[in-house]
């Protein structure tokens, strides 16, 4: 059974559709980012799950469980963690006395101790909420999300505002936590988060999901072309190369494949026979950025969408 | 699309327990613990404490050491002017602490995302909102008591005959004041408006209904202020110190008023009330 199944999800205000015809499963243990842009229907799909708000449509099943089942919702929130995209600690408490609060919401919660060393936090189990760096805070507000020892944990946009180290930061704790077995659903509008720790990627935009897989395989990315890039050799001209050239600029040389393989080879084996320097050989792949932005560039054309 | 091959969510498995065998903290006493916390987040702000304690007793010092030993005067005879006082600031102390403190609190922790943080605890909301209200009249009632102990033991004032009617007054008060408080936070859309929209309400409303000054009844100001819950709670609590002389101390249609502006605070709280942040 998935930690969380998604069919044909739908959410409408009025005439403003939300969520439309969403489908997706999250396997335990796997953490799962649903990527896209302000206002795309990500936050509105993680409140669903959670039970914060009601669906319009489609059938949703968190941990086994109906979200929206009154009579199983106080069970479901002993088995989820939540983390909000606000930075939700009140700034006089200590951290020690805020998870030592929370700890009581919970029949079963983890250590607040283990959760203080987990959050990277010993050093300031004392001291007031508000004296933290952003960075702190926002990992204590993880350890208030992991302190009733969720096996499902939500992240919604857990390093917006964050500075770089902030951000490395969390990704650190996220990573410890799947270690320990946690699973793991995020919102995000940051493409590196996605790579640093997705196992696999849903992107949503307009309401509707627009591509699915994994962060290395979406969008097409692990079939599309691969540009190589390197400076011509001096003393050789373009017809010298045993590839087609796309483009010369400058002496950058450019060459699109989907081939790169047998490409470097010829190209790496004429430079080697004639002792011959390929200086700034480089090997790029369509960025997910790109797919992304791809992804979501026209809403109003859906066809034009590279959904592969 | 889907990500993954459809298959049909299993059904709900049998073990898993509903509301009523949840075992975690039993509920009530969940609420006393979480006062406790509401109580400990409040002192661990002393100056907040401080102000939020401190103004309404700075303000009866003050008001009584310039009023001295006048007396009220017209229909009021020869009743001290500090006794006036501290029926009034009592008033004051009430309604500062629920209506524009509990306002100002509600909407700041809803915006942090705080309400919507309690809201996906597995723990019943009401336990959780009824310690932030009850550790309001805490509060309140703090005040309350330090303003008795100021005006008694400085000023020479008596504490209220019908100690009975003082509490009804009070009880009341603090319901209806808490529910109004509720349903303003609701009103306010962010933490900047907040300051500004409370306190706009509430001094208006003090400012013609009795605060520093006998309203004489029956005048155009007391009947403007007769609508509102202001001038009520005022009267009520003067009523409960005999004041005017000859006053009947259990003042039944302030309370009543009172109560009604209670139920409509209530009303625009549940059709208004929302967990999430307004930006959200």
């Amino acid at each position: 059974m998935p930690a969380v199944s998604v069919r044909n999800l739908a959410k409408s205000y009025g005439e403003m559709q939300a969520v439309r015809d969403v489908s997706f499963d999250v396997e335990k243990g796997e953490v799962f980012a649903l990527l896209g842009p302000n206002g795309a229907g990500k936050t509105t799909t993680i409140e669903i799950l959670e039970g914060f708000r009601d669906r319009s449509g489609g059938e949703v099943e968190t941990l086994g469980v109906d979200p929206a089942n009154r009579s199983t919702q106080r069970w479901l929130r002993t088995r989820i963690g939540v983390v909000l995209q606000e930075l939700a600690v009140e700034p006089y408490y200590s951290v020690r006395q805020v998870l030592n609060r929370n700890a009581g919401y919970y029949p079963n919660p983890r250590p607040v101790d283990e959760v203080i060393d987990l959050i990277g936090l010993r050093e300031k189990r004392d001291d007031r909420v508000k004296t933290l760096s952003g960075g702190q805070q926002r990992r204590l507000d993880v350890g208030l999300g992991i302190i009733g020892n969720p096996e499902l944990l939500f992240l919604d946009e857990p390093t917006t505002g964050l500075d770089p180290s902030g951000r490395r930061d969390t990704w650190d704790l996220i990573r410890q936590l799947t270690s320990l077995g946690t699973t793991v659903m995020l919102t995000t509008h940051y493409m590196d988060e996605v790579e640093a720790l997705a196992d696999r990627v849903a992107v949503l935009n307009n309401a509707e999901i627009v591509a699915a897989g994994t962060p290395t395989s979406i969008g097409g990315r692990d079939s599309s072309e691969v540009t190589i890039r390197f400076l011509l050799p001096d003393g050789t001209t373009v017809s010298d190369l045993p590839v087609t050239v796309d483009s010369l600029e400058q002496g950058l040389v450019e060459i699109r494949t989907r081939d790169e393989l047998q490409l470097l080879h010829e190209l790496t084996g004429w430079a080697l026979e004639r002792k011959l320097a390929l200086t700034g050989l480089s090997v790029v792949r369509v960025s997910l950025e790109d797919v992304y932005l791809n992804l979501t560039r026209d809403a109003m054309e859906p066809s034009e969408k590279a959904v592969k | 699309m889907s990500t993954t091959a459809s298959s049909a969510p299993s059904p709900s498995s049998p073990s898993i327990p509903t509301t009523g065998s949840f075992h975690g903290l039993s509920d009530v006493r969940l609420v006393g613990r979480q006062v406790w916390y509401e109580q400990l987040s409040f002192w661990l702000n002393p100056l907040g404490a401080f102000f939020t304690l401190g103004f309404s007793t700075i303000f009866l010092i003050l008001l009584g050491a310039i009023a001295g030993n006048s007396k009220i005067g017209s229909g009021y005879g020869a009743v001290k002017l500090t006794q006036y006082y501290l029926a009034s600031f009592t008033a004051y102390a009430i309604m500062a602490a629920c209506f524009t403190v509990l306002a100002s609190t509600l909407v700041n922790r809803r915006e942090m995302g705080l309400l919507k943080r309690l809201r996906l605890s597995p723990v019943p909301t009401w336990s959780l909102l009824s310690a932030i209200f009850l550790s309001t009249m805490i509060v309140a009632l703090l005040q309350v008591g330090i303003l008795l102990g100021v005006g008694t033991l400085g000023f020479g004032d008596h504490l209220p005959p019908q100690g009975l009617a003082f509490i009804l007054a009070i009880v009341v008060g603090m319901f209806s004041f808490t529910a109004l408080g509720i349903g303003m936070s609701t009103l306010v859309p962010n933490p900047d408006a907040a300051g500004p929209m409370i306190s706009i309400v509430f001094f208006l409303l003090l400012a013609f209904s009795g605060l520093y000054f006998p309203i004489k009844p029956g005048s155009t100001l007391a009947n403007i202020s007769g609508y509102f819950p202001v001038r009520h709670l005022i009267t009520a609590l003067l009523a409960s110190f005999n004041l005017p002389p000859g006053a009947n101390p259990w003042a039944w249609h302030d309370l009543l008023v009172m109560a009604i502006w209670g139920v409509a605070g209530v009303v625009v709280a549940l059709r208004r009330w929302r967990w999430a942040p307004r930006r959200g």
